[in-house]
C-alpha cells in the first residue's frame, strides 16, 4: 500500500516536472547560443549539480560557450582547486570544446586566472570577444574600474557599431539583495558609458541569487550569482525586480537571433524557473557623439510554471 | 624639463585646479608625519614609522635617495598639489623600473593550463621584486605629503550620502585588516577576497600603471603589485 501511494505522488508531480524541463528558447540553427553561470567556483555538490544540468541541457540546446560572471574559484587557487572547482564540474562541456569566458570576481586571483587559457581572458583583466557578426561581449573587472579600463571600454564600444553589446562582470549595478545591494558607485561611472553607446544587456553575479530586473535606461540587467552558492532569503522584492529566486541554484541559457534575445533560467534539478525574451529596438548608429538611448530592450517575461520552491518577487 | 614632464604637471595641475577640500588629516603636507595608531582592536604589523622627510627619500632602487619631492615636481611655479602628484608619478615610475629589471630573469607569467607553473611564476616574480627592494620602507612611494594629498582628493567622495555608500562598499568585500600584514614587501594573502574599490574613489586618485593597484582595507590604503601579490607600500588611516 505504501509503494502504491508513492507511485501516485510521483505521477501527480510528473506534469509539472516535464513542463519545467521544456526548452523555452527557439534553438534556431544560425543563432548565437550560450550559457551563463555566476559565483560558481566552490567545488561543492551544488556546483557539480549545475554542471551536470548544463551538460544535459546542451544535448538539446548546443550552446557554444559559457559566460562566467566572476567568483570563478573561491578560496585557494592551487592546481587541485582548478580541477575541483572548474575542470571536473564542467568536464563534459570542456571535453565537448565548449569555451568558457570569465570575468573576475572579488574572490578571484587576477594574475592566475587571466593567464589560465580555459578562461579565455588572454592575459587581460578586461577584454571583449565577438562570437559572431553582430554580437559582441565585454568582460569587465568591476573590482577595479579605473580610468584605464573606462577609456578602453569607451573606445571599444564606440568601435563596435551596430552589434548587440553585452556586458558581463561581477558586481551588479542594480540589485535587490539585502547583503550587497546595488553597486551604486560603480554604476555612477559605468552606466553613462553603457547608455552613451547603447549597451543592451548586462549580466552580473556577486549576489547569491537570481534576479531579472526591470530594464534601466534601456538596458536589461540580470543577476545570476547562484550557480554554486545560495543566500536564501536575501532577495528583497523591490521596484527593480521583475522576477527573482533565492531558493534554488541556477544557470541561464541564452540565444540571440537577429534583434531578439531569448533566455531560460534553469535550476540544479533541470527545472525552468524563468524564461522570456528581449527585443532590441532600432539599430545603433555609429555616431560616437550620440548620447540618447539608441536601443530599447523590451522584456517580454513569460515565467515558467512555478516549481514547489520557486520564489517569485 | 622634458616635454612629457611639463605635460604631466599641466594635466595634474588642471586635475587639482581650485582649492582642495580642507585637509583634516593629522598629517601636514609640509611637516613630517607621525605614524598613526592602528584602529582599536586591529593587530597591524607595521614597519618603521614614516621617516623624517628631509633626511630620507625613496629607497625603491639602489639609486641614491631622492628628496621628498622629486626634482621634476619641484619645478618653479608649479601648483604645489600638482607637484606632489607629479612626485607620486615619479616614485611609481621608479618602482616600475625596478620591477622591470627585477623580473627580467624571473619565470614569466604566461598562459598555461598548468596552474602550478602560473603560481610558481607569480611567487618567483615576488621573490625577485622583494630582493630588488629589500631596503624599501613604508613611505617610499606613499610619502606623508602624497598621503595627505590623497586624503584631500578622496575627501569629497567620502562625505554625504555618496560617502556613506563608498564606505559601505569598502566594508562590503574587504578582508578584515587583521588578515593583512601591513608591511612593505609582504604578500597579499592568497585566500583573501579582493576589496572592491569604489570607482568614484579610484577616479579621484592618479591612475596607476598595470599591474599596480590601490586597495583599501578598512581605513588603510595599500599599493599592491597585483601580479606578484606584493605590497609595494601602504598608508594607515587614509579613510576617515
Amino acid at each position: 500500500m505504501r509503494r502504491l501511494l508513492a507511485i501516485v505522488v510521483l505521477l501527480a508531480g510528473l506534469p509539472l516536472s516535464i513542463g519545467g524541463q521544456e526548452l523555452r528558447v527557439p534553438n534556431k540553427p544560425d543563432s548565437v547560443k550560450f550559457a551563463v553561470i555566476g559565483d560558481s567556483g566552490t567545488g561543492s555538490s551544488s556546483q557539480r549539480a549545475v554542471g551536470k544540468e548544463l551538460a544535459t541541457w546542451r544535448t538539446r540546446f548546443p550552446f557554444e560557450f559559457v559566460v562566467m560572471v566572476g567568483d570563478n574559484l573561491y578560496g585557494s587557487e592551487r592546481p587541485g582547486d582548478f580541477q575541483k572547482k572548474f575542470e571536473i564540474p564542467y568536464k563534459p562541456l570542456l571535453d565537448a570544446k565548449v569555451k568558457f569566458y570569465a570575468a573576475l570576481g572579488n574572490h578571484d586571483d587576477a594574475a592566475i586566472q587571466k593567464n589560465y587559457p580555459l578562461f579565455n581572458m588572454n592575459g587581460e583583466r578586461f577584454y571583449s570577444f565577438k562570437p559572431k557578426d553582430g554580437v559582441r561581449f565585454f568582460a569587465l573587472d568591476s573590482n577595479y574600474v579605473d580610468k584605464t579600463q573606462l577609456d578602453w571600454l569607451d573606445k571599444q564600444l564606440a568601435a563596435s557599431g551596430s552589434e548587440w553589446k553585452i556586458m558581463f562582470f561581477h558586481h551588479p549595478l542594480y540589485s535587490s539583495g539585502e547583503t550587497h545591494g546595488s553597486a551604486e558607485l560603480q554604476r555612477e561611472v559605468l552606466e553613462p558609458v553603457f547608455v552613451k553607446h547603447g549597451v543592451n544587456l548586462v549580466l552580473t553575479g556577486h549576489e547569491h541569487f537570481y534576479e531579472r530586473l526591470k530594464p534601466q535606461k534601456g538596458i536589461q540587467y540580470f543577476i545570476i550569482g547562484s550557480s554554486a552558492k545560495l543566500r536564501k532569503g536575501d532577495l528583497a522584492k523591490s521596484e527593480l525586480t521583475l522576477y527573482g529566486n533565492d531558493r534554488e541554484y541556477a544557470f541561464m541559457l541564452m540565444e540571440i537571433d537577429g534583434d531578439e534575445l531569448f533566455f531560460q533560467t534553469i535550476n540544479e534539478k533541470g527545472q525552468t524557473i524563468d524564461a522570456g525574451s528581449i527585443r532590441r529596438v532600432g539599430k545603433v548608429e555609429p555616431a560616437p557623439s550620440r548620447t540618447t538611448q539608441p536601443v530599447i530592450p523590451q522584456a517580454k517575461p513569460t515565467p515558467a510554471q512555478p516549481g514547489p520552491r520557486q520564489q517569485g518577487k | 624639463m622634458k616635454v612629457s614632464h611639463l605635460l604631466t604637471v599641466a594635466l595634474l595641475t588642471a586635475a587639482c585646479g581650485g582649492d582642495p577640500a580642507p585637509d583634516r588629516s593629522n598629517y601636514d603636507a609640509s611637516e613630517p608625519a607621525a605614524a598613526p595608531a592602528a584602529t582599536s582592536g586591529e593587530t597591524i604589523e607595521t614597519q618603521t614609522p614614516a621617516r623624517e622627510p628631509a633626511e630620507k627619500g625613496p629607497q625603491i632602487s639602489s639609486a641614491p635617495p631622492a628628496p621628498l619631492v622629486a626634482p621634476a615636481a619641484r619645478a618653479k611655479g608649479v601648483n604645489p598639489h600638482a607637484a606632489i602628484l607629479a612626485d607620486f608619478k615619479e616614485r611609481v615610475d621608479a618602482y616600475m623600473k625596478v620591477r622591470k629589471d627585477a623580473i627580467k630573469d624571473a619565470p614569466k607569467l604566461k598562459e598555461t593550463t598548468d596552474t602550478a607553473k602560473l603560481k610558481a611564476a607569480q611567487d618567483g616574480m615576488a621573490v625577485h621584486i622583494r630582493a630588488a627592494r629589500q631596503n624599501a620602507q613604508q613611505g617610499d612611494v606613499l610619502t606623508p605629503e602624497i598621503v595627505a594629498q590623497f586624503r584631500r582628493l578622496l575627501y569629497p567622495e567620502l562625505k554625504g550620502d555618496d560617502g556613506r555608500d563608498a564606505k559601505e562598499i569598502l566594508k562590503d568585500d574587504a578582508p578584515s585588516p587583521q588578515s593583512i600584514t601591513f608591511k612593505v614587501n609582504a604578500k597579499y594573502p592568497d585566500n583573501a577576497p579582493v576589496p572592491t574599490v569604489p570607482a568614484t574613489l579610484l577616479l579621484n586618485l592618479p591612475t596607476l600603471p598595470e599591474p599596480l593597484q590601490y586597495k583599501i582595507i578598512g581605513k588603510h590604503l595599500l599599493l599592491l603589485d597585483e601580479e606578484a601579490d606584493v605590497i609595494v607600500d601602504y598608508a594607515l588611516n587614509v579613510i576617515r
